[in-house]
């Protein structure tokens, strides 16, 4: 029986538009639309930033009219003289509000070009962080060659070898050998995001169906009829729940999907070719693993949200109970991301939490199999506790006839 | 046959302070329990129409659903065809069509999809089923929407549809909750007559209605509830003989506070 309210309710939700737009057009069309806008908006921002002519001063420019004019060569920078010269950091600051300059150098009075006579001149750039201009990083490079140059020469006047330059710059360098292999170091930085990404999408996905299934049907009057007919309560639980497990299975993979695909067509040659490289260093089994642990954490979602929809009277209230669940979700997961939080001992054994160790355990590629037993035991425990919650909540009165 | 003895049943008040000075007056609230009904009796037999009367609030939606076994009862018994409804709901549920008192469909299926779907759960097989809806169309007049997506039918192709969906698998018994209430007359007709016929081919109908004409109409026996209790149960007659008036007076006169 539960076979049959099971597809009626599939059925239901692939001719409900809204739910289709939500499962399948807005992972396949909106996301990728979404995010790839919001990266070409910021990547242009960035590059008219860089490009922008800036218009700068320098205070005090008599010291070293050499660097001074190193800096006005840069390319889409441009020197103006001012008729007075700005008198303070106030004067300053009103200068550059006005914007008609964007960035002011100061030379220092006791500015020498020599470090054996001056030592470490401080040279001062006004400039307003709040304004997206990188002045800062355009004089990096000019600044760097002098001060460069000018260390050098101060070596070679006092005899000091190449070698013995850097000990003295540096007397004790650390070089950083990296074991890891790729997948470990690429696993390391992206794992913790996965699980993330993934609970959000599973709860999101039956999220959809799962105020239109409860308090929907009673809302509509259609849960009285179903209540009367042969089928037990067992059988409209059960059907009910796998369609919100399925929408939650579907709705991740659609978009992890989405996703890939869309890094193909954007033709991201690189980033998909180090991508194609560490997915096929996972391997199937893992991804298998990743997926089979999704299973008790979607039918988790699916049981709490049939609960809290089955006792809403309305659809609205319904989505009123479910919407702080985006938030409680996310608190597993970050326990998950602390520093210290590893897969053994009691994490092993709390749900979600151990998951989301596991996944990024297995993209690391340094999974301990053995912990798959507690990962297992506890989310099928659970989730097994909240289905007969479930099955429980929905043969009270007190709930479906509220 | 239909027969229901002693029901009572009671709810719990969430926040009685929420209820209206009205509901608080009424003498069925005691303490944090409101008993919506307490020892009804009705029997129903074979090829009999019932007719369940009561003003609004009286525990006519109550009693039905206990009958339909959406509710389960604190005290009583309700006997269908010798099936005890408490104590094996499911098999007394493939005996009950059950008409709600809303004509809820699932609106993203068409008519006879909604009707395929119980057919269905009720252990149908397709041939039956395709059978069946065509003889419910007929008889309704329902072909010209049946393929349809119900969410956009009138109220009366809605009632059309629930009703086919009550009776798809030929149950023993039909209960409905006011199956007339919000319909034209052209619609109000079609359900009349499709009662008529249940009534023709023996089958034991109660519904409950405010309409006084279908009960004159239709009707071998009636039952008034009132303030969740049987204050009058006999045939058609005994009812009419309560006044001279007509049925309305006789309706009135039947109610407790007159009777006290």
């Amino acid at each position: 029986m539960w076979k049959l309210i099971f597809k009626k309710e599939i059925i239901e939700l692939l001719r409900d538009r809204k739910t289709l737009f939500f499962m399948i057009a807005l992972p396949i069309l909106i996301f990728p639309l979404i995010f790839g806008g919001v990266a070409y908006l910021f990547s242009e921002t960035l590059t008219e930033a860089k490009e922008k002519t800036l218009n700068f001063t320098v205070i005090n420019a008599a010291p070293d009219n050499q660097l001074v004019a190193k800096i006005a060569a840069i390319e889409n920078l441009d020197l103006v003289t001012l008729e007075q010269v700005p008198d303070g950091q106030d004067e300053i600051k009103r200068l550059i509000d006005s914007g008609d300059i964007d960035f002011v150098v100061e030379l220092p009075d006791d500015y020498a070009s020599n470090v054996l006579d001056a030592g470490q001149v401080n040279v001062k750039l006004f400039v307003n962080s709040a304004q997206l201009n990188f002045a800062r990083e355009r004089l990096d490079e000019v600044v760097q060659e002098v001060s460069d140059q000018r260390q050098s020469s101060a070596f070679q006047s006092l005899g000091v070898s190449e070698t013995i330059q850097e000990g003295l710059i540096k007397p004790i360098a650390i070089e950083r050998i990296n074991v890891a292999d790729e997948r470990e170091s690429i696993g390391a930085s992206i794992g913790g995001m996965i699980p993330y990404i993934l609970f959000l999408l599973c709860l999101q996905g039956a999220m959809i169906p799962a105020a239109d299934i409860g308090a929907g049907e009673k809302e509509r009057g259609t849960l009285e009829t179903l209540l009367t007919s042969p089928a037990t309560r067992l059988d409209i639980v059960m059907g009910k729940f796998l369609t919100l497990c399925t929408a939650g299975v579907i709705s991740a993979l659609v978009t992890v999907l989405s996703v890939a695909l869309w890094t193909v067509v954007l033709g991201q040659g690189m980033a998909f070719s180090n991508v194609g490289d560490f997915m096929a260093s996972i391997g199937i089994v893992d991804f298998l693993l990743v997926f089979l642990m999704l299973v008790p954490i979607v039918a988790i979602f699916a049981s709490v949200l049939l609960a809290l929809s089955i006792y809403a009277r309305s659809y609205k209230e319904a989505q009123g109970y479910m919407s702080p669940l985006v938030f409680i979700v996310i608190v597993p997961v970050i326990i998950a991301l602390l520093p210290g939080i590893e897969l053994k001992g009691i994490y092993a054994w709390v749900p979600l939490t151990n998951v989301a160790l596991a996944i990024k355990e297995l993209v690391k590629g340094t999974m301990d199999y053995f912990q798959l037993l507690a990962i297992f035991g506890s989310s099928v425990i659970l989730a097994g506790a909240l289905l007969y919650f479930c099955i429980y909540w929905f043969s009270k009165e007190k709930v479906l006839f509220r | 046959m239909i027969k229901i003895t002693g029901l009572s049943k009671k709810f719990k008040v969430e926040n009685p302070k929420k209820l209206s000075e009205q509901d608080k007056k009424d003498p069925r609230l005691k303490g944090r329990f409101f008993h919506s009904i307490k020892n009804v009796n009705l029997t129903c037999q074979s090829g009999q129409v019932l007719a369940l009367l009561g003003p609004n609030g009286a525990g006519k939606t109550t009693t039905l659903r206990v009958l339909s076994s959406a509710l389960e009862p604190d005290n009583g018994s309700i006997e269908i065809n010798g099936v005890d409804v408490v104590k094996n709901p499911v098999e007394a549920r493939r005996k009950i069509g059950f008409l709600s008192g809303t004509t809820g469909l699932y609106g993203r299926l068409s008519g006879r999809e909604n009707i395929t779907y119980f057919g269905k759960i009720n252990g149908l097989d397709d041939a039956e089923i395709e059978q069946r809806i065509e003889e419910l169309a007929q008889q309704l007049d329902m072909h010209s929407f049946l393929d349809r997506r119900s969410e956009n039918y009138s109220t009366g192709m809605k009632q059309k549809t629930s009703i086919a969906r009550a009776v798809i698998h030929r149950p023993e018994v039909i209960v409905m909750d006011e199956p007339t209430t919000g319909l034209d007359i052209m619609a109000s007709a079609t359900v009349i007559s499709f009662i008529r016929s249940l009534k023709a081919s023996n089958t034991p109908v109660i519904f409950s209605t405010h309409h006084l004409e279908e009960v004159s109409e239709l009707c071998d026996a009636v039952a008034i509830i009132d303030k969740g209790e049987t204050t009058f149960e006999g045939t058609i007659a005994d009812f009419a003989a309560k006044s001279e008036d007509g049925l309305h007076d006789a309706f009135i006169k039947c109610l407790k506070e007159e009777i006290n």
